[in-house]
């Protein structure tokens, strides 16, 4: 109870903040603007054209997404602390716990509701572009849109924990500002950075240093860690089949092999690949459920700890 | 009842300050406490121990007879509080500060009235963010005072606060406490603490130097009352110091300065000297708070005073 309280006061105060709208526009602008521009596959008609131009604005979304919900969460509890607003939020009668807890719900509020318009804005702007709208006309694919958001959101939240973990263990602005750039470096930009990726620092350091034989699945399993890589296993499970991606599978097959093969050859080679259990598309939640709860643990217990002068 | 009391409290930041020295203090319902000493001496430290927002190194302490690590919420229940080094929420207005406070305790206080209380009933409808230094304080102390909690623990309460405002709070406190309040408060103003409080604590170094009434201090330091006159000569038969209750006498220039041991003195001191000679002006009279205060503390001039009383506060 104390920790909603907590959160309402919470949700009031960024509600107000300029960098909340600005940060919440820019996304919901940009969604926007791709639903306005994207065509899917020109060889696609109706909803699977939809579909796939839906699927293409997720995808780069995924991206940008991480950047707002950082942004509005890394300074949740750190930016109290060298305020010295804190003193308020602790000299009421609020155990760190609701404060902790407060912050998150209001937070998560704030990132997922911003996550969920731009997505349904961008699902309707797309959908009248393809005449799928209004509902009961046309067979608007309302499954798909609300799986593929919720899972967006999911992933959204996964960087609110981590950002307020962060913002939870450290006492000065501008160590949460360099928690902030980090999260974003290590989570996203360091998977999918070409050549020095940390599947490729694995490697390198597992085969080439350590001079063991290649394991496939060991850096397949590393890949796997990132949330954004967990995001695109994951759409899988909530995108028709056509729409799947199977980077582990491809990688496995060849990149090139699966380019000169045919439609129904290639489809014959994912299947013959034999994954892991938690290299398969379900393993994604695993992922998010990791990244939703050990940060966060590890924030709180931090900030438990903590001296707060 | 004893409303705080602090055991052997210590509080160490790394290896080499120590904030708080082995304190021992015991504050009793319904009292006025004034904790005096200069900054740095270790009343905010104290303070946010008895918060739990730092933990001890050493020692314990107890409010309501709570353990204040155990059961801080609930000794938080109890309390108003003025922290140091607040900020208020700029994109909150005065009044939402004050509903929080009160849904946060759990009370029912009419936030109108608690801001009238302290003054700010004009602002109550405009963001903090625009709030000046004065303004600020007056709703910090507004929080403090919702739900009319048992004890009241303020961190230099007057700071940004006009005359008209510390007036203002003094006789709030002095309200507070005609109700039974426990009032804890922390300065390094001497006059706020002379104006309000029951007792005295002086803390110096992370140690607590002297408890006690100010009178009681004012005796255990001695000719700490002072009378400094003007005189048109000061001829040699002027000898003050064989007076009774006067402790020292000394001549600068024309100026005869005389430390007596109680203020009752002072009146006869001066019809004294102005028996002897022509008094022109009574520059400056009073308890030297100011001395007594430094005597406590060294007062950072004139070195150190070796005064049986100081430095009796327990150390290591």
């Amino acid at each position: 109870m104390k920790a909603l309280t907590v959160a309402k006061k919470d949700f009031k105060d960024t509600r107000r903040t300029k960098t909340t709208w600005i940060t919440g526009f820019l996304l919901l602008f940009l969604g926007s603007m791709m639903a306005y521009v994207f065509d899917g596959d020109m060889y696609l008609i109706g909803v699977r054209q939809f579909e796939q131009a839906f699927l293409d604005i997720v995808q780069i979304m995924a991206i940008l997404i991480p950047i707002v919900a950082i942004v509005a969460t890394y300074l949740a509890i750190a930016g109290e602390r060298e305020r010295g607003s804190i003193a308020f939020l602790l000299s009421l009668p609020n155990t760190r716990r609701h404060v902790f807890i407060g912050k998150l719900v209001s937070r998560s509020l704030t990132v997922g509701l911003s996550v969920l318009l731009t997505f349904l804005v961008a699902a309707a702007i797309l959908g009248a572009r393809k005449d799928l709208l209004p509902f009961g006309v046309s067979d608007f694919p309302t499954g798909y849109v609300l799986g593929t958001t919720a899972l967006v959101v999911v992933y959204a939240l996964t960087f609110v924990a981590v950002s307020l973990a962060l913002s939870a263990a450290v006492a000065t602005r501008s160590r949460a500002i360099a928690g902030a750039i980090g999260t974003y470096f290590a989570l996203i930009v360091f998977y999918v950075f070409p050549l020095a990726s940390v599947t490729d620092i694995v490697r390198w350091f597992h085969h080439d240093l350590l001079g063991m034989s290649a394991n496939q699945d060991l850096y397949q399993f590393v890949e796997y860690t990132s949330p954004l890589i967990a995001l695109r296993k994951g759409l899988n499970l909530v995108v028709p089949s056509r729409l799947e991606s199977h980077p582990f599978k491809s990688e496995r097959v060849g990149h090139e092999t699966l380019r000169m093969a045919g439609t129904e050859q290639r489809q014959a080679l994912l299947e013959g690949v034999d994954l892991p259990m938690y290299l398969q598309d379900e393993f994604a939640l695993v992922v998010f459920a990791f990244w939703l709860g050990v940060p966060l643990a590890v924030g709180y217990w931090r900030f438990e700890q903590a001296e707060l002068r | 009842m004893t409303t705080i009391q602090t055991t052997g409290l210590t509080k160490r930041f790394g290896k080499d300050v120590t904030a708080v020295k082995n304190l021992d203090l015991q504050i009793e319902d319904g009292e006025i406490f004034g904790f005096l000493g200069p900054n740095g001496a270790g009343k905010s430290t104290t303070i946010n121990l008895l918060l739990d927002f730092i933990r001890p190194t050493d020692g314990s302490a107890e409010v309501f007879g709570l353990d204040i690590t155990e059961h801080s919420e609930q000794i938080r229940e109890r309390t108003g509080v003025l922290p140091e080094g607040y900020a208020v929420y700029d994109h909150l207005t005065g009044r939402e500060h004050v509903e929080w406070a009160i849904e946060t305790k759990g009370v029912d206080d009419d936030p109108d009235r608690v801001l009238e209380e302290v003054g700010l009933a004009e602002a109550a409808r405009r963001t903090a963010g625009g709030y000046s230094k004065g303004m600020s304080q007056r709703l910090a102390l507004a929080i403090a005072l919702v739900g009319d909690p048992d004890l009241l623990i303020l961190d230099e309460p007057s700071s940004g606060l006009d005359p008209n405002g510390i007036q203002h709070m003094r006789e709030l406190l002095r309200e507070r406490a005609a109700d039974g309040t426990t009032i804890f408060f922390s300065s390094h103003i001497l006059g706020e603490v002379e104006a309000v409080s029951d007792r005295v604590g002086i803390m110096n170094g992370g140690e607590l130097v002297a408890v006690d009434t100010l009178e009681g201090l004012r005796e255990g330091v001695g000719g700490l009352a002072t009378v400094e006159l003007e005189c048109a000569s000061i001829p040699d038969s002027l000898t003050p110091k064989s007076m009774d209750g006067v402790v020292n006498s000394t001549v600068k220039d024309r100026r005869l300065r005389i430390e007596c041991d109680s203020p009752r003195e002072k009146a006869d001191v001066i019809e004294y000297v102005n028996s002897h000679t022509d008094v022109r002006d009574v520059v400056s009279t009073g308890t030297s708070l100011e001395e007594l205060f430094n005597t406590y503390t060294d007062g950072g001039r004139g070195g150190p005073t070796e005064r049986d009383s100081a430095g009796s506060g327990g150390s290591q």
